[in-house]
């Protein structure tokens, strides 16, 4: 008998007894000794923001998730959905949206780029309520005519900073030409500078 | 199949090309809505076969991963999760435990035809895309709340394992290597989870083609937590994809190194994504294992 035969008979033998372990396990439960075991948390008070930056050679793409935790929906619910109906129209969604752009800046070679907005998604109200809804919010904006060499990118998010949790990440480029070589971050990751060759 | 009625066998089988497929979240139910065969609605005969399948379809380690996981989420069910129970303001209830996971299959199972085991429910989602020989189990998330519990006077930690391999992996670094692989930020949560398929990020942190042998081999034994979850067989060609590929694949690390901490690390190679990520407490782990080539199988199932 081969060696992989004989750990796959094992396996066999042994995979009678693993239920029955799993089964006990889970019937057992009663039994746990938890001293406290809070709700399930996902992220309850915080409004998580995860930045997602493509370079290209002529534009930066920035896609924005937004979710917040389902004890600060309410809060921005209330911002997001200012006729209180419990639904998002057109201009509720372009009104956020314009907000969040004025809080997020983007800086090439120490010149501001103007974000463009390209699409916004805006979940169910109910969705967002339960923790569930993310907004994604998709912008590009336009850098024409750069030289050859190194680059510098800063990207920033001030957006509910009294409840934001931040994440930022280069996403590796599409196009050959450009190569990311750094990634520097503030502790919180409200601001990452990207530093990359553009061939 | 076998054991199931028309009825069944509709909630079970999904088309292998629909929404379905990316139809996995680490949410409970009542945030999040799956669909498939729901473990609660079996009968004992039922959950047996679908024992059956899993231990057919993932390694010992694997099923042990997947069956303490759920007993964590029947704990948060015995503790907060019966009826009446709280929720979401405006919305369902949450409802945790058992007979909250799903089955379902996407495409008819098939030795020739590609097709898809899905099982999951909250803080779990296992993908297994077969077509043949070939396999991808990814993308999948094994997480796990609580992340440490009793039962019987025995200790059950789902994710212990990588969490005590990758703390031994970056204290066996050289002072240099740690100043390479640990992140000067906080991440506070997985970049690549549920909703994030076919992104691929700069990867950062230290190569492991600066890593000694030795720690290499750690590295190798830390990704196949991950890898091997789904069976041997199986596991065993993925690996040896991933290790081929080593010297190209990248360890960051952000937070404390002394175990007991909580921290956050990625493995990001060409073939493949890990991330672990506690949800700010060290009882609550979010994980994502992904292929940025092969997430779904998309390497061998073409349009």
């Amino acid at each position: 008998m081969s060696r992989t035969d004989r750990l796959r008979q094992g396996y066999s033998e042994s995979a009678e007894a693993l239920r029955a372990t799993a089964e006990v396990l889970l019937h057992s439960v009663l039994l746990l000794i938890l001293a406290s075991v809070p709700l399930s948390a996902h992220r309850l008070d915080e409004y998580l923001q995860a930045a997602r930056i493509g370079i290209d050679p002529d534009r930066v793409q920035i896609e924005l998730d937004l979710t917040p935790g389902v004890d600060v929906a309410r809060t921005v619910v209330a911002e997001v959905d200012r006729n209180r109906n419990h639904a998002v129209d057109a201009d509720e969604a372009q009104t956020y949206a314009a907000r969040v752009a004025r809080d997020v800046g983007l800086e090439l070679d120490g010149r501001l780029l103007v974000l463009h907005e390209v699409s916004r998604h805006f979940p169910a109200v109910v969705d967002v309520l339960k923790g569930e809804g993310t907004i994604r919010l998709l912008w590009t904006a336009r850098a024409p005519g750069l030289a050859p060499g190194t680059h510098r990118l800063v990207y920033r998010n001030d957006h509910h900073a009294d409840i934001g949790a931040y994440l930022a990440n280069a996403l590796v480029p599409a196009s050959a030409r450009v190569a990311v070589t750094a990634q520097r971050r503030d502790v919180g990751q409200h601001q990452i500078a990207i530093e990359y060759e553009l061939r | 199949m076998k054991t199931l009625d028309d009825s069944g066998r509709a909630k079970l089988q999904f088309p292998f090309d629909g929404l379905q497929k990316t139809r996995w979240s680490n949410l409970p139910t009542g945030i999040f809505e799956r669909k498939g065969l729901r473990m609660g609605d079996l009968s004992a005969a039922q959950r047996a076969a679908v024992t059956d399948l899993l231990t057919a379809a993932l390694s010992r380690d694997g099923y042990r991963k997947v069956t303490e996981i759920i007993g964590g989420d029947e704990a948060l069910h015995k503790v907060n999760g019966g009826p009446p129970g709280g929720g979401p303001p405006g919305g369902n209830r949450v409802i945790f435990g058992e007979d909250e996971y799903y089955l379902a299959f996407l495409g008819p199972p098939s030795t020739t035809s590609p097709w898809m085991l899905q099982f999951g429910g909250h803080h779990l989602a296992i993908n297994l895309t077969m077509m043949g020989s070939q396999n991808s189990m990814t993308p999948s998330l094994p997480a796990t709340q609580p992340a440490k519990y009793t039962v019987e006077g025995r200790e059950i930690r789902p994710l212990g394992k990588e969490n005590d391999k990758a703390f031994a992996l970056i204290n066996a670094l050289e002072a240099s290597q740690r100043s390479q692989a640990i992140l000067a930020y906080k991440v506070s949560d997985l970049v690549l989870g549920p909703g994030h398929d076919g992104e691929t990020i700069q990867p950062e942190g230290i190569r492991a083609s600066a890593l000694t042998p030795a720690q290499q081999a750690m590295l190798l034994d830390l990704i196949h937590e991950w890898v091997g979850i789904v069976t041997d067989a199986f596991a065993a060609p993925r690996m040896a994809e991933i290790t081929a590929t080593l010297p190209q694949t990248w360890f960051a690390w952000s937070g404390p190194t002394t175990n007991g901490s909580m921290a956050y690390f990625r493995i990001q190679g060409p073939t493949l994504v890990i991330e672990y990520a506690p949800q700010r407490s060290l009882d609550h782990i979010h994980t994502i294992y992904r292929d940025p080539t092969n997430d779904y199988g998309a390497k061998f199932v073409k349009p």
